[in-house]
């Protein structure tokens, strides 16, 4: 089929391809704005608040099963734990945008 | 005059129908306005998707052209987070994607309702992302997947830093579905209060009667505003699945 092509189309379709390489560069998905970055940080370290706490509750309550009363031992083990982890999330997610906000600072 | 403003409403989870259509574990399960609109969501879309581009041309007409332009977005997005490998996840990868777009763009149209204002719907998508993340780390890596909770630190601070990074990756199906969730509930309750404010100043009488239209062009500026959060998050749901996809293929090694 693309030997038949006539010249005029296959012209058109390799202009077409320039525009669409250059605006696909251009366009490396939708630009974080600032409210998005802040409910992102926001749900991290919530998140992992929860998941820490959930953990160490989990814990406390397998624990109790067999007789042992740990909690809230566990529960606060976990909880510190967790913020922790929410911190690293947030740390993670930052490098991150920095990477993506430095890659679009080099194509202006 | 008493009026009640029921932002809330439009999240009420109601049956369609009076009888249940069967039972599971003693749980009537209903069709419900939720189950409706997700059906809907998946007809339309596999629908537009697949006419669209049933045509095949060399130069496309403007549904063949959106179809071809949401595929090279999505192929873009998995090619740039994971590299080359990643590409086998495509047909997972856009199916979520396109589902949750086409959810946020349903709830959009006034009268109808959001599947994705749903806790359960956005937590059980991102389950679904996890367990794929998991059940392909171990396939790819076997035991050594659990490298990935293994920072390089000294002995001593692995004791504290395995079960933080251990939560932090539990953390992840949470945040994922909580971000989708947060966004469409907090943009259409804001959408039901202003439009609360409206009735209630238009029917209060007077120089207020006047006063509705304030609320009424906000209206308009949260709807395009709301348009842009509906694709944002899908896109933000997809590029999160591919990030995490990338751990799980190549461990550390791309950071």
């Amino acid at each position: 089929m693309t030997s038949r092509e006539p010249d005029r189309l296959r012209e058109l379709g390799e202009r077409l391809e320039d525009v669409q390489r250059r605006q696909a560069a251009k366009a490396k998905g939708p630009p974080p704005n600032q409210l998005g970055i802040a409910g992102r940080f926001a749900t991290e370290l919530v998140a992992a608040l929860i998941v820490g706490g959930g953990l160490g509750w989990g814990v406390d309550w397998l624990f109790g099963r067999f007789g042992f009363h740990t909690r809230p031992v566990f529960l606060i083990v976990f909880f510190v734990l967790g913020a922790g982890a929410g911190i690293r999330n947030v740390m993670r997610a930052a490098t991150e945008l920095n990477a993506r906000m430095a890659s679009k600072d080099l194509e202006k | 005059m008493a009026m009640t403003l029921t932002p809330m409403e439009q999240f009420e989870v109601k049956p369609l129908m009076e009888h249940p259509l069967f039972h599971i574990a003693g749980h009537p399960i209903y069709f419900t306005n939720q189950s409706l609109l997700m059906v809907v969501v998946v007809i339309v879309a596999s629908l537009f998707l697949s006419l669209a581009v049933k045509p095949g041309r060399l130069v496309p007409t403007r549904g063949q052209s959106m179809a071809e332009t949401s595929y090279e977005f999505v192929a873009n997005m998995i090619h740039s987070a994971t590299g080359e490998d990643g590409l086998k996840f495509f047909p997972f990868v856009f199916s979520l994607f396109i589902f949750v777009l086409f959810s946020n763009f349903f709830g959009m149209v006034p009268g109808s309702f959001t599947v994705t204002s749903q806790i359960a719907v956005t937590f059980s998508l991102s389950c679904l992302v996890i367990l794929l993340v998991i059940v392909v780390g171990f396939m790819k890596h076997g035991i050594g997947f659990l490298k990935l909770f293994v920072p390089h630190a000294p002995w001593y601070l692995l004791i504290l830093l395995v079960p933080i990074e251990v939560i932090s990756f539990f953390t992840r199906p949470i945040s994922l579905s909580v971000r989708l969730f947060a966004n469409m509930l907090a943009g259409h309750t804001m959408l039901a209060v202003f439009a609360g404010f409206v009735v209630a100043l238009g029917s209060a009488g007077g120089i207020f009667t006047g006063l509705a239209i304030a609320p009424m062009l906000l209206i308009v500026a949260i709807m395009l505003l709301e348009l842009l959060v509906a694709f944002l998050q899908a896109y933000v749901f997809a590029i999160l699945t591919c990030i995490y996809l990338n751990e799980a293929l190549h461990l550390h090694d791309q950071h």
